[in-house]
């Protein structure tokens, strides 16, 4: 018998069936993926797994327990997408809070025999960090296997569900986090493991199990199982992912040129942006490349460099300035840096659209709610009210009614930072779709990404960096990924182009 | 969602979470009816009076303090700003001898003045509102002190007095100056872009700053208006009492901050509004009149409504986890 059993589980939730009937089992010793579009309640199914919430029908066995499974949760751990871990304190610290089992009752607190136990875990799980060092100064992997390291500091554990631990991740670092899966595996454990990553999912795992719309469409033995009909279990229909999407028209008037810029984390970066390109920037997590766009927009300072855009020198560090020249931004950050928490779709929305509601200085209600509509209409937003806080929609939703917020501007600049992030398969092709169309009505994208299949897909021109500096740049229809694999990882191969 | 498991008790702390509008209002016409029940003078037109003329002068500065709370922010030294105000209106009808409208109106701009810096050391020097205003309340509050060397200012030109005593329709001249300035909060922070921009910056600051909008400008604008709310409730004080007491807005620093979030402010900011926080002031209003009322004795009064500040932010919080988890 199955050590983790899901057990004919609904959950209901106000108006929706968030899980409909599910039922799977997961083995020790396995790598079990959950597969499924944003939405199809592979969020609510782990939280049924790790004891947050209840099913409304059915039950989760753990173990050979039988119904008593309460306090048997904590076999489960979890470890989030987001870093959720305390940022100012030690690698050490980290891994044993609340140190109830290295320092039981209330004894004193001793930092050296801490670290000497850390330091056993940091290489079991390959983390690139002393004990001693600050979280705030590690690279994101390693707090990435920090968190997971974390949770198995946990002598109970039997289950491990990892939800999206790669979705920060290059493909080099993406390894590292296998290796220590593996491992888990090895020792006698079972992996749950939630990713968009289709290359992902199948180098992993060992089962993968698929849910749409709340429902378990399939439980397969993941050799058995290709691709597109993976992607045809999870969507309902195929969808052609093979398309190039670039903009068929060809680039127009220069509309930014960016020279030697220098700002925190990157150097003398120079670059030209025309009407009708999408112009991609690839690198790994860290090479600076937010940074080059955030310093664009004026919410970062600059350092050193200029711009002009349109023949008009650009004014840094005025974030309503370049918003008003027709720059847009879209953060890789929707949580932290993208939606107004706490307030309605409308007014999320409508805090673009005072040039058209609030001309008298008051907003005119009416008109918001109709151009909130169309907008919702034309980005396919599926909502049910458009006075719904934003919170409660799906990434996917959120990150288009970010979009459609930035496109009621009308920007001529259109900077996507990592748009796809977390983000189902069939929404990403909707994305692609929108910035194919953008450039060819005349508007300059530039396309930060770490998927270099979005990149080529998407891209008509790629630019790559690596540590802070421009390492390279590449025609899409010439490049070959191996080089630009090899220019985000600092080998140059050639020269960036004039 | 699960009805069934609803008990009495449930309901009730929902209504009682102030999250929404109507279950502040609730909470209060509650506490109107087991007053009247309690207390048979209650409803008397006399103490209805007193009730909103307390009111009055804690609503302005729950008015200021709640679109402060509503961007995140606090400001401590409101009180301060109101007495220091209030005693340089008095030093200017009195020991100047300027036209009281003049003296009037030269200490709402101080007070907007005050307010103005506060917003500015903020947003210029990136310090923590709650932290700089413990200080500028000090400095203030030190301000009137030399200026007053404690004794309160006498023999204020009884031509201002309507202002604090007289009555329209038998309702006081500062509820009705209250009324009309909750109207235009309620205006500015619910129908303008100004007011949707107060919210931004409440719930995500640095993704308002990302769409352009003037983090900055907003605050310090807010700060402003604060202040100049604050030296309003100051001199109205002055009007009603004859006198500019040093002493006065010692008490309006952590009642509103209670009231707004009895009122659905929380500190944290991004939603709410002035109209609710000022049924949260009515509501406390209500109560320490009812202690009043009950002859509870005076060394207890202070306790009983501090007690009941706590239960009331409780139940909003408990209330808020039944919600999530519904």
């Amino acid at each position: 018998m199955a050590y983790l059993s899901v057990d004919r589980v609904s959950k209901e939730f106000p108006g929706v069936r968030a899980l409909d009937d599910v039922s799977l089992d997961i083995e020790l010793g396995q790598v079990h993926t959950l597969a499924g579009e944003n939405g199809a309640g592979k969020s609510t199914l782990v939280k049924m797994l790790t004891g947050l919430d209840r099913p409304t029908d059915g039950r989760v066995i753990i173990g050979a327990e039988g119904p008593g499974e309460q306090d048997s949760h904590e076999a489960i751990a979890y470890v989030p997408q987001e870093i959720n871990l305390f940022v100012n304190m030690t690698v050490a610290e980290n891994l044993f809070m609340p140190f109830s089992r290295t320092h039981p009752g209330m004894g004193l607190f001793k930092r050296r025999n801490l670290e000497r136990e850390a330091q056993s875990w940091i290489e079991r799980f390959n983390i690139h960090a002393r004990p001693s060092d600050k979280v705030t100064d590690i690279s994101v992997s390693d707090q990435q296997l920090l968190q997971i390291a974390r949770a198995c500091t946990n002598e109970h554990m039997k289950v491990l569900i990892l939800d999206e631990p790669t979705s920060a991740l290059t493909d080099a670092e993406v390894d590292r986090v296998f290796a220590v899966v593996r491992d888990v595996v090895a020792s006698g454990c079972a992996v749950v493991f939630i990713s968009h990553k289709f290359d992902e999912m199948f180098a992993i795992s060992d089962v993968i199990s698929v849910l749409r719309n709340g429902r378990l469409r399939a439980t397969c033995q993941a050799d058995e199982l290709t691709q597109d009909q993976l992607i045809e279990l999870m969507s309902g229909e195929e969808i052609d992912t093979d398309t190039r999407l670039q903009p068929e028209s060809s680039p127009g008037d220069l509309l930014l040129r960016v020279s030697g810029l220098s700002g925190k984390g990157f150097e003398d970066v120079s670059f030209d942006l025309r009407r009708g390109e999408v112009l991609g920037f690839a690198g790994l997590v860290g090479a600076g490349r937010s940074e080059v766009m955030q310093t664009l927009l004026g919410f970062l300072p600059k350092r050193a460099g200029e711009a002009e855009h349109r023949g008009r020198p650009w004014k840094f560090g005025d974030t309503r300035y370049a918003v008003r020249q027709g720059l847009a931004y879209l953060s890789e950050d929707r949580k932290f840096h993208g939606i107004f928490p706490g307030q309605s779709l409308r007014r999320n929305i409508g805090m673009s659209l005072f040039h058209t509601t609030g001309k008298k200085g008051v907003i005119a209600a009416g008109r918001e709610r109709g151009i909130v509509h169309d907008i919702i209409a034309s980005y396919d937003i599926k909502t049910s009210t458009i006075d719904k806080d934003i919170v409660f929609l799906s990434g996917g939703n959120q990150q288009k009614a970010i979009i459609g917020r930035a496109m009621a501007c009308s920007p001529d600049i259109l900077i996507f930072d990592e748009p796809t992030k977390g983000i189902d398969i069939r929404t990403k092709m909707d994305i692609y779709r929108l910035v194919k169309e953008l450039a060819e009505n005349g508007v300059g994208v530039i396309l930060v990404s770490s998927e270099m299949d979005e990149l080529n897909r998407c891209a008509s021109r790629i630019i790559t960096m690596y540590e802070g500096r421009i390492s390279g740049e590449f025609n899409t229809e010439s490049a070959t990924n191996n080089e630009l694999i090899a220019a985000i990882h600092g080998h140059t191969t050639e020269e960036p182009a004039a | 969602m699960d009805t069934q498991r609803r008990n009495p008790l449930h309901s009730l702390v929902a209504a009682a979470g102030g999250n929404s509008l109507s279950s502040v209002i609730a909470v209060l016409f509650v506490i109107v009816g087991l007053s009247a029940l309690m207390s048979d003078n209650f409803l008397s037109s006399y103490n209805m009076v007193i009730i909103a003329r307390a009111l009055a002068f804690i609503g302005i500065i729950t008015i200021a303090q709640s679109m402060l709370m509503i961007l995140g922010e606090l400001d401590l030294s409101l009180g301060a700003i109101g007495g220091f105000c209030g005693v340089v209106g008095g030093i200017l009808m009195v020991r100047v001898g300027l036209p009281p409208w003049i003296a009037f109106i030269a200490c709402l701009a101080i007070g907007a003045a005050f307010g103005a810096i506060n917003g500015l050391l903020v947003t210029l020097l990136n310090l923590h509102s709650l932290v700089l205003t413990i200080g500028m309340a000090g400095v203030y509050g030190g301000l009137n002190l030399v200026l007053t060397k404690g004794v309160a200012i006498t023999g204020i030109p009884t031509s201002i007095g309507f202002l604090g005593s007289g009555t329209i329709f038998g309702l006081p001249m500062p509820f009705l100056i209250m009324l009309a300035f909750l109207i235009l909060a309620c205006f500015l922070t619910l129908k303008t872009p100004f007011g949707r921009y107060m919210y931004a910056v409440g719930s995500n600051t640095p993704a308002a700053r990302m769409l352009g909008i003037p983090v900055d400008k907003v605050r310090i604008g807010v700060f402003t208006f604060a202040g100049f709310l604050a030296a309003l409730a100051g001199m109205l004080m002055v009007a009603r009492l004859g006198s500019a007491q040093p002493s006065i807005g010692d008490s309006w620093v952590l009642a509103p901050i209670a009231a707004s979030v009895i009122g659905g402010v929380p500190t944290t900011g991004g939603i709410g509004s002035p109209l609710g926080a000022i049924f949260g002031a009515a509501i406390i209003g209500v109560i320490e009149n009812l202690i009043v009322l009950l002859g509870v004795s005076p060394y207890w009064q202070t306790m009983v409504s501090g007690a009941i500040v706590v239960i009331a932010i409780s139940l909003d919080s408990i209330s808020r986890r039944y919600f999530k988890r519904a």
